[in-house]
């Protein structure tokens, strides 16, 4: 099938604007970090005359602020949520895929229910129980927050992996003496390390991007995670746009790096629907 | 299938009913501390609270304001869903076609959806900022003045409408071409063979295809549209004058901001029900037992 000219050039148009739509709002945020303070006031340029070298913005963002130590809280937080997900998910979809388990479809199920729940309808009710028991302000009332969304969507990802892995393998593990967690180790985690991957990514992004729950949760500068940090310097009085711009980048930027790292397990877990939003 | 046990087996199932009790117990508690919360009048989250069984909700159904809410939230998941859909249906079908660079376009028409919304809401107010925006300035250029974006009630919905839709469409994008990959080329060569042009075939053949697909897509886009908060939040925190406060944002306002934790709660409760139609409409479209054909 050849196409004719005119049609090859209105898909690379198409293709171009789409890029630039895409693109556009993001070049424009990393450009303006980058950009001297005095020319953010001036008439904007779209290729930038001046670059910054001694990075002011980012300077200024990471000494006058809490934002290395809100970096350090997103990145604790995050980890943790990815651990916790991983050991939690594996086992239920291990044990739900190789047993008989009474009234499993049900626990799957409400699982799934809540995980289609808006954050904010989740987080008023768990402030109210974390400031019952003393978890209000902390950290860890975010992790178990992030683990609402992050351990279902595990669940729900595992399990496909699990149940389309053959039985078999693992019975020949265990008739060669291999125990179970042998077998497990040995024959089913390297065959879902695909799967495995997938749920640490977005789990980490989930983590990484939630406003919500940490907004509703954290209350002192020193526990807030990045985008709440970024949030309250946006509201602040006067706007400081070339650190907002520095922030905003600095937060995007491991999500950027993953991505270019590992965009086949991305692609694929978006297509699953696996980003909630 | 599932007869193999082992002697360890014992172990991993007290690991199981343990995750399961930690998943469970940490998921329902919430919505029915909600529901709890929603029964009782109290100022803020440790104060006393006073049983007034179903009060709450009598106030919040019987306030304008709450069906102003609804309705806001309404027309804002309409015109996202609808533009999302559009957008990403055509953007997946452009995207499908091989041309030069696709791999580094399909690459950057995702990017917005990895971005965390707050770092979408700081762009958009700095491409907007009243003085120095970049659009702002733009629009001044072409004669059109300074629009009042986060002032006028019309542009500000607009706005938030432009920002949502610019974040999620990727999610149709990425779906819908996923899904076009599962259509048989064969379908499209009989029907070029009788003569059918690309639009035949795409409303004959793509969509009748892929209808079950796009009805799953619609009900998740309707689920997270319908309840988002932190967008519209950080863009316009409601404003102006409540002319993009929808329930989430009057849920919080309540709680938060007015020291009304029971009518919150009990906004709270009602969008859990609304969103449990959706839901259920859902699952009944897509059981669980089929769930991995999607993986």
């Amino acid at each position: 099938m050849k196409k004719s000219l005119a049609a090859r050039a209105a898909i690379m148009v198409a293709a171009v604007l789409l890029g630039l739509w895409s693109f556009f709002p993001i070049y424009w945020m990393i450009v303006s970090s980058l950009r001297p303070e005095k020319e953010l006031f001036g008439q904007p340029e779209l290729f930038p005359r001046n670059i910054d070298w001694n990075f002011t913005s980012y300077r200024n963002l990471l000494e006058l602020t809490d934002y290395p130590l809100q970096f350090a809280n997103s990145i604790c937080v995050a980890l943790v949520v990815v651990l916790i997900t991983l050991v939690v998910s594996v086992i239920i979809a291990y044990v739900v895929t190789r047993f008989r388990i009474p009234g499993k479809t049900a626990m799957i199920g409400s699982m799934l229910y809540a995980y289609m729940f808006p954050p904010l309808l989740l987080a008023i009710p768990l402030l109210s129980i974390f400031a019952k028991i003393g978890f209000a302000d902390h950290l860890i009332a975010v992790v178990l927050a992030h683990c609402t969304l992050s351990i279902p969507l595990g669940v729900w990802m595992l399990w496909g992996f699990f149940k389309v892995m053959p039985f078999d393998l693992e019975e020949a593990a265990m008739v060669d003496g291999c125990s179970r967690a042998g077998a497990f180790v040995r024959v089913v985690l390297p065959l879902s390390l695909p799967g495995i991957v997938t749920v640490s990514i977005f789990s980490f992004l989930l983590s990484w991007t939630d406003y919500v729950f940490s907004f509703i949760l954290v209350n002192s500068d020193a526990n807030k995670t990045l985008p709440v940090g970024l949030a309250s310097i946006l509201g602040s009085f006067d706007a400081r746009w070339g650190e907002l711009m520095a922030g905003a980048t600095l937060i995007t930027l491991p999500l950027f790096i993953l991505f270019m790292f590992l965009s086949k397990y991305f692609i694929k877990g978006l297509a699953a629907g696996a980003v909630k939003g | 299938m599932k007869s193999f046990r082992t002697s360890s087996d014992k172990w991993l199932l007290a690991a199981f009913v343990a995750c399961i009790a930690f998943t469970l117990i940490l998921i329902l508690v919430p919505v029915l501390h909600a529901m709890h919360l929603s029964l009782f009048k109290s100022e803020s989250f440790v104060s006393e609270s006073k049983w007034v069984g179903l009060a709450n909700y009598v106030q919040v159904l019987s306030e304008p304001a709450f069906w102003r809410a609804f309705g806001i939230g309404i027309v804002f998941a309409l015109l996202t869903i609808a533009l999302q859909l559009v957008l990403g249906i055509a953007c997946a079908l452009l995207l499908d076609q091989p041309f030069f660079g696709r791999p580094v376009i399909r690459g950057l028409a995702i990017l917005p959806y990895l971005l965390p919304t707050v770092v979408v809401a700081v762009a958009f107010q700095w491409l907007l900022d009243g003085s120095l925006g970049l659009l702002t300035i733009w629009s001044e250029q072409i004669g059109i003045g300074r629009p009042a974006w986060f002032e006028n009630p019309l542009i500000a919905m607009g706005v938030v409408v432009v920002a949502s839709v610019w974040t999620w469409t990727p999610f149709v994008t990425v779906s819908f071409l996923a899904a076009l990959q599962t259509v048989p080329k064969s379908l499209y060569e009989a029907a070029r063979v009788d003569c059918a042009g690309p639009w035949a075939r795409f409303w004959h053949i793509t969509i009748p295809m892929l209808t079950p697909m796009l009805v799953v897509i619609i009900l998740l886009r309707s689920i997270w549209m319908f309840n988002k908060f932190d967008i519209i939040w950080l863009l316009t925190k409601g404003g102006p004058l409540g002319a993009t406060e929808h329930l989430p944002i009057m849920a919080y306002r309540r709680a938060f901001a007015q020291y009304d934790v029971g009518g919150g709660a009990a906004v709270a409760t009602l969008s859990f029900a609304v969103l449990s139609i959706l839901i259920i409409v859902y699952f009944h479209f897509y059981p669980l037992e089929e769930k991995d054909q999607r993986t």
